[in-house]
């Protein structure tokens, strides 16, 4: 498949392709149309990201119709750390510090670990035009 | 099933959008091997239909006495599971034999089913079909698939796997993959479940199921799916790929040793 294409698996012709050339915006759009009632009708969109300079596959969880781009979880391992890391901090200042020593706040200990950080995963949008991706409509067992 | 699906917004034609994109796809793509196959017409004809009623991935064509499986939330699925479903037969008056209770015995690999009649119970072994007969089934339901759209199939594939593994695809039907997720070794086969292992090393693998799924639907006692064969394979692997947790779930898991992972 070549950039900028989705393939969809289609009973009556195995691969049906959509196309998100920048160059056709008619094309773009209705392909745009579909991924977004795709998604809505229960489709696993696959798409080929880049993390790291690796590619690898996510399943688009949702997609901006105004600018062509699917949006993926973005869960980043340094994040998670660092989110680990001040909890742990803000624990053992709100359970108290051990015998013998001064307590202090739990706000204070959570702003002495760092700056805010967000727990959980946040979204990224993933160009339409620039990746590949395969749908797959929803499945019956076997 | 039935449920009337909002149009979506700025859409500048009554219907779903981009109605007759897989009709106009199709249609410039024709081929002769059509002359050769008794069932391309009515094939052709319900591909035109889903892409006229918007049905991305198409329709599954109803086979005489093959009874379709299908995703429940599929729109007119209550009326594609009627067709081909087999007519029960009749009850033998007023006799009725009450089954108790079923259960699956490793060592006859066979079903127990514990039955009362008349306030008499007792027991009868209950075989699943064996693999030939499922094989024989899916040749049967072959007739749904067209060359084309396995062609088609596999050159999607081939866009997506190494070298090697369409090799191996090509020449033995099944590939090797290593999910980067989970560690876990993934087989896909043509026509049968995915066999799952967790391979350490050649000492200590071990399969632990096989998975099995189809889009949209599937023919009962058999191992065909509505999409042609390669397009099963590319749902499995993409959906291994890019959410495990999802194949797992949406999965019919089968043991190892059970005639239906097809693995014995």
């Amino acid at each position: 498949m070549e950039v900028g294409e989705l393939g969809i698996l289609n009973v009556g012709a195995g691969d049906v392709k959509l196309s998100f050339d920048p160059a056709n915006p008619a094309e773009r759009m209705r392909a745009a149309r579909i991924v977004k009632d795709m998604l809505r009708r229960g489709y696993a969109l696959l798409i080929k990201v880049d993390e790291g300079g690796r590619e690898v596959w996510r399943r688009a969880l949702d997609f901006e119709e105004a600018s062509c781009e699917y949006i993926i979880a973005d869960f980043d391992p340094t994040m998670a750390d660092r989110t680990d890391h001040v909890e742990v901090s803000v624990d053992t200042a709100i359970k108290g510090p051990e015998v013998g020593q001064d307590q202090a706040p739990a706000h204070e200990a959570g702003q002495a670990a760092g700056a805010h950080v967000r727990r959980g995963r946040g979204r990224r949008g993933i160009p339409a035009e620039r990746t590949t991706g395969v749908a797959v409509s929803r499945t019956a067992g076997g | 099933m039935g449920s009337q699906r909002s149009e979506p917004q700025g859409s500048p034609c009554p219907g779903p959008p981009a109605a007759d994109f897989v009709a106009d796809f199709i249609e410039s793509n024709a081929n002769e091997y059509e002359l050769f196959d008794n069932f391309a017409g009515l094939r052709n004809d319900i591909r035109r239909m889903a892409g006229k009623i918007g049905e991305y991935a198409g329709i599954p064509m109803p086979l005489d006495d093959d009874e379709l499986v299908v995703e429940p939330s599929y729109r007119n699925a209550v009326g594609l599971i009627e067709c081909g479903k087999h007519e029960e037969d009749p009850d033998d008056g007023d006799r009725k034999i009450l089954v108790r209770n079923s259960f699956w015995s490793t060592s006859r690999r066979c079903w127990i089913c514990v039955w009362e009649d008349a306030g008499k119970i007792g027991w009868t072994p209950v075989f699943e079909n064996n693999s030939f007969y499922r094989e024989i089934h899916t040749i049967g339901c072959s007739v749904a698939w067209g060359i084309e759209q396995e062609a088609n199939a596999v050159q999607t594939l081939a866009g997506l796997v190494r070298h090697h593994q369409m090799k191996c695809y090509l020449l033995t039907g099944s590939f090797l993959e290593r999910s980067q997720r989970s560690n876990l070794m993934y087989m896909f086969r043509k026509l049968r479940p995915t066999v799952v292992m967790s391979a350490c090393d050649m000492a200590t693998t071990r399969i632990l199921c096989t998975l099995c799924l189809h889009p949209i639907a599937y023919y009962r006692e058999s191992g065909a799916g509505c999409m042609a064969p390669t397009d099963d394979v590319i749902a499995h692997l993409m959906l291994m790929r890019g959410d495990e947790h999802m194949l797992w779930r949406r999965a019919n898991q089968h043991p190892p040793w059970h005639p239906s992972s097809r693995i014995l």
